[in-house]
C-alpha cells in the first residue's frame, strides 16, 4: 500500500496545487522573516559599531589631550572631563562591554529586543545591571518580531493544519472512502501512510525553501551545523503537529470539527499555554516591586552622601591596599564618592540578590514545565541557537558586571594613590571581549519532541480500533 | 460464496435488518429488492465489515466478515450507488491505484485490458475522473473487480440515475462476470434489471426477507406483484 500511496500522494498534491501553494507561501514567509531578522542583526552589529567607532574617536581625543598635558602645553578642558584625572577616564571614556551576535542571530530576536546588547560601564554611574532593558515600542513587543522562529513555531503549525485537518474526512465527504474501506487495507494505516507522505513532502518544502532563502539572501557565515540542527529541530516540531493531526483525524470526524479542533490545539499549545506558564510562574514566585527596590537604593545614596568623609575613612581603613602607594593622602570628591558607592552596593547587595534569587526562581520553573508545550520547547530551542535566549542575556550581564568591577578596580587604584592618568597608561585599559558560551539543549528539545509525537501515534494506533466504528463509514 | 445465517442489525430500538438468511454461490446474482430503509445496504454494509452485526454471522468463501474483515475484503469489490473514485487522477491511475493499494499489482498492459473489458472506450483511459459520467465510472469499478480477480461483487443502487443504454450496458458486464464464477449480491429498486440479471430475486421489507425467488421461475408481471403485495402498495395504487 505504502508503494501506491508514495506514488499516488505526490500527483494528488500536485493536481490540487498543494505543492506549489506550499512552496510559495514557505518561499514567501521564510524570505521574510529571514530578511527581518537579518536586518534586525544587521542593526545591532551596526549599533555597536557605532559606539565603538565613538569610543575610538574619543580615545583618540584623549590621547591627544593628555599628549598636550605632558608636554607641558595649555589645555582647555575642565576639571571634570581632563582625562589625566582617573575618574574622568573611567567615566568620560568607557569602553564598549558588547555582545556580538552569533552567526545564527537572524533565526531568533529572542530576548534581543529586551535587552541591551551593548552598554558603556563607567565607573561612577548608576548600577547598570539594573537598567538592561531595551527601550522598545510596547507596539512591537505585543505582536513579537516576525522572525524565523515566529514562523516555524506559530504560523508552520497552521500550515501544517490547513493541509492536514480533512485526511481522512474529506474522504468521507467526497465518497471515496467506502471504495477505500472495502479493499484489504486498514484505514489506520492508510490515514497514517497519507500523513506520513505529506509530512514527508513538507520536509522536504521546507528544507529546500530555507535552503533556497538562506542561500539567495546570502546568510554568512552560513554555519552548517546550526543550519542542520535548525533543520532538525523543525522536523521534529513538525512532526509533533502531524501527529496531532493522525489523531485528530481518527478520533473527531467531520472536516469542520477536524479543523476547529486542531486550531484549538494550536492555541492551547502556541498562545495559551505560554501564557499561563508565565502567569503560574509571576504567582508562585512573585517578583519585588523594581519602583521599591529603586526608591530603597535612592534613600541609601542620600544616607551616605551626609557621612562621605566618615564612609571614607573607614573605607581606607578596610581597603588599605587601594592606597598603598598614595604619598599625598590628598583627598577629594571622587575619593568619598567612590568609597560610598562600595558602601550603597554592600547595603543593597540583600535587595538586588533577592530579586535575583525570584527571578532565577521564575526561571527554574518556567524551565521544568517548559516540556508541556512543544511551542515552548522550540521557541526556547531557537532562542539558544540564535544565542538571544534569556540564559545568553543573564550570561551577558554577569560578564558585563564582572568588567564593570574590573573597570572600577583598575581606575580606583590610580584615584586611591593620586597617580595621575597618563599616555603610557592608556595601552593597561581593561577590554571587554564577550565569551559566547553555548548553552543549546537542542538535542534533547528534538528527542523531547519526537518522543511525543512518537507517543501519539502510537496512542492513534493502539486506540483507535473502537473508535473506527464511530460512524465514519456509515451513512 | 455469500452467507448470511440470522443476521441482525439494530440501531437503538429500530431493527434495520432482522433475521436475515442468505445464500449466494459463484455464479448466481442475487437481487435484493425492497424500499428505502428495507436493510438492503445495511445488510451489504455488514457484509463488507463496516457495521458490526447485532446478532448473526455474514460470511464472505467461509470467512467470518468481522473475524476476518481483511482477508474477506480481498475477494470482494464494492460498487456503491455513487462510485466516487480520486476526480483528478485518470481512469488508469484510478485503477492502478484501487488494485495496487488491494495488493494487485498490475502493468500497464493488464490495467489497459481491464478496462477494455469493462467496456470503457479507449479515449477515456487517459481522462480525468472527473469528466467522467456515473456510467463510466461504474465501468472503473468492473474493471477493479476484474483487475482484482474478484469472487464477491456487492453492489448498491449501481443502476440509479443510468440511462437506460449504460443501465443495459451494465446488465452485460455483470453476465460477464457471473460467467466467470462471481457470485453477485445487488440492491436495487429497479425490478426490470432485476429480472433482466439475476438468478434469484429477493424482497426486503422491514429488514426481513420476505420472498425469494429463482428468476428464470417468476415472469416481470409477477415479479411486480409480488413486490407490490409484499410493501403493501396494492391499496395505496388502486
Amino acid at each position: 500500500m505504502l508503494r501506491y500511496n508514495f506514488k499516488y500522494e505526490l500527483r494528488l498534491l500536485l493536481r490540487s496545487r498543494w505543492i506549489q501553494i506550499l512552496s510559495l507561501i514557505l518561499l514567501v514567509l521564510f524570505g521574510f522573516s529571514t530578511f527581518n531578522g537579518i536586518e534586525k542583526v544587521e542593526k545591532r552589529k551596526n549599533d555597536i559599531l557605532t559606539a565603538k567607532q565613538q569610543v575610538k574617536e574619543s580615545d583618540a581625543a584623549m590621547l591627544k589631550l593628555l599628549d598636550s598635558v605632558e608636554r607641558g602645553l595649555e589645555v582647555s578642558a575642565s576639571p571634570w572631563t581632563i582625562p589625566t584625572n582617573p575618574m574622568n577616564v573611567g567615566n568620560h571614556h568607557p569602553r564598549v562591554a558588547a555582545m556580538e551576535p552569533q552567526p545564527m542571530a537572524f533565526v531568533s530576536t529572542g530576548q534581543a529586543d529586551l535587552f541591551t546588547h551593548y552598554i558603556k560601564p563607567t565607573v561612577s554611574g548608576d548600577d547598570f545591571a539594573l537598567n538592561f532593558t531595551e527601550m522598545t515600542s510596547p507596539v512591537q513587543l505585543l505582536f513579537g518580531s516576525f522572525d524565523l522562529a515566529f514562523v516555524i513555531v506559530y504560523l508552520l503549525p497552521l500550515l501544517i493544519i490547513a493541509f492536514t485537518y480533512n485526511v481522512l474526512s474529506a474522504e468521507k465527504e467526497q465518497g471515496s472512502l467506502r471504495l477505500l474501506a472495502s479493499q484489504p487495507i486498514s484505514i489506520r494505516k492508510w490515514v497514517f501512510q497519507k500523513l506520513i507522505l505529506r509530512f514527508f513532502w513538507l520536509s522536504v518544502l521546507v528544507i529546500l525553501s530555507l535552503l533556497v532563502v538562506f542561500f539567495l539572501i546570502g546568510v554568512e557565515p552560513l554555519e552548517w551545523t546550526s543550519t542542520l540542527s535548525l533543520l532538525g529541530l523543525t522536523i521534529c516540531y513538525m512532526l509533533f503537529w502531524f501527529a496531532l493531526a493522525f489523531l485528530v483525524n481518527l478520533f473527531v470526524g467531520s472536516s469542520a470539527k477536524n479543523a476547529v479542533s486542531l486550531i484549538m490545539l494550536w492555541v492551547i499549545f502556541v498562545l495559551l499555554a505560554p501564557s499561563v506558564l508565565n502567569q503560574l510562574g509571576n504567582t508562585l514566585y512573585p517578583m519585588p516591586s523594581r519602583t521599591l527596590m529603586i526608591n530603597e537604593m535612592r534613600e541609601h545614596k542620600a544616607e551616605v552622601t551626609k557621612r562621605q568623609d566618615e564612609i571614607l575613612d573607614n573605607f581606607l581603613r578596610d581597603h588599605p591596599e587601594y592606597a598603598i602607594n598614595d604619598t599625598t593622602q590628598s583627598r577629594n570628591f571622587y575619593h568619598s564618592y567612590m568609597a560610598s558607592q562600595k558602601v550603597v552596593k554592600e547595603a543593597l547587595e540583600p535587595i538586588v540578590s533577592s530579586y535575583e534569587l525570584q527571578l532565577h526562581k521564575q526561571q527554574e520553573w518556567s524551565k521544568k514545565l517548559q516540556w508541556l508545550s512543544p511551542a515552548i520547547v522550540a521557541q526556547e530551542s531557537l532562542n539558544q541557537l540564535a544565542g538571544t535566549s534569556t540564559a545568553d542575556y543573564e550570561d551577558y550581564r554577569d560578564q558585563v558586571i564582572g568588567f564593570a568591577e574590573t573597570w572600577r578596580e583598575h581606575l580606583m587604584a590610580y584615584l586611591y594613590n593620586n597617580k595621575p592618568f597618563g599616555q603610557q597608561d592608556y595601552s593597561s585599559l581593561p577590554n571587554f571581549q564577550f565569551s559566547y558560551a553555548s548553552n543549546t539543549t537542542m538535542g534533547v528539545s528534538a528527542l523531547v519532541l519526537l518522543l511525543v509525537a512518537g507517543a501519539l501515534l502510537v496512542f492513534g494506533f493502539a486506540v483507535q480500533g473502537k473508535s473506527q466504528k464511530r460512524g465514519l463509514l456509515s451513512n | 460464496m455469500i452467507t448470511t445465517d440470522k443476521l441482525t442489525k439494530k440501531f437503538g430500538d429500530f431493527t434495520a435488518v432482522d433475521n436475515l438468511d442468505l445464500s449466494v454461490k459463484e455464479g448466481e446474482i442475487l437481487c435484493l429488492l425492497g424500499a428505502n430503509g428495507a436493510g438492503k445496504s445495511t445488510t451489504i454494509n455488514m457484509l463488507l465489515g463496516f457495521i458490526k452485526p447485532t446478532s448473526g454471522t455474514a460470511k464472505i468463501n467461509g470467512l467470518d466478515v468481522i473475524k476476518n474483515n481483511l482477508k474477506t475484503k480481498e475477494s470482494i469489490t464494492y460498487i456503491p450507488e455513487n462510485l466516487m473514485l480520486y476526480p483528478s487522477l485518470t481512469a488508469l491511475e484510478n485503477l492502478d491505484y484501487f488494485a495496487g493499494i488491494a495488493g494487485k499489482e498490475l502493468s500497464p498492459q493488464m490495467l489497459t485490458d481491464f478496462l477494455k473489458e469493462a467496456g470503457l472506450q479507449e479515449e477515456a483511459f487517459q481522462k480525468r475522473i472527473s469528466t467522467f459520467s456515473k456510467g463510466m465510472r461504474q465501468k472503473v469499478g468492473i474493471a477493479l473487480a476484474l483487475a482484482k480477480d474478484t469472487k464477491v461483487l456487492l453492489l448498491d443502487e449501481p443502476t440509479s440515475g443510468l440511462d437506460p443504454k449504460a443501465s443495459n450496458e451494465f446488465g452485460a458486464l455483470l453476465q460477464k462476470l457471473k460467467k466467470k464464477g462471481v457470485a453477485i449480491l445487488m440492491a436495487t429498486h429497479d425490478l426490470f434489471r432485476a429480472k433482466e440479471v439475476a438468478t434469484h430475486i429477493g424482497i426486503m421489507k422491514d429488514g426481513k426477507l420476505r420472498q425469494q425467488f429463482v428468476a428464470e421461475n417468476i415472469s416481470l408481471s409477477e415479479l411486480e406483484t409480488a413486490y407490490l403485495d409484499t410493501m403493501n402498495y396494492k391499496e395505496a395504487l388502486s
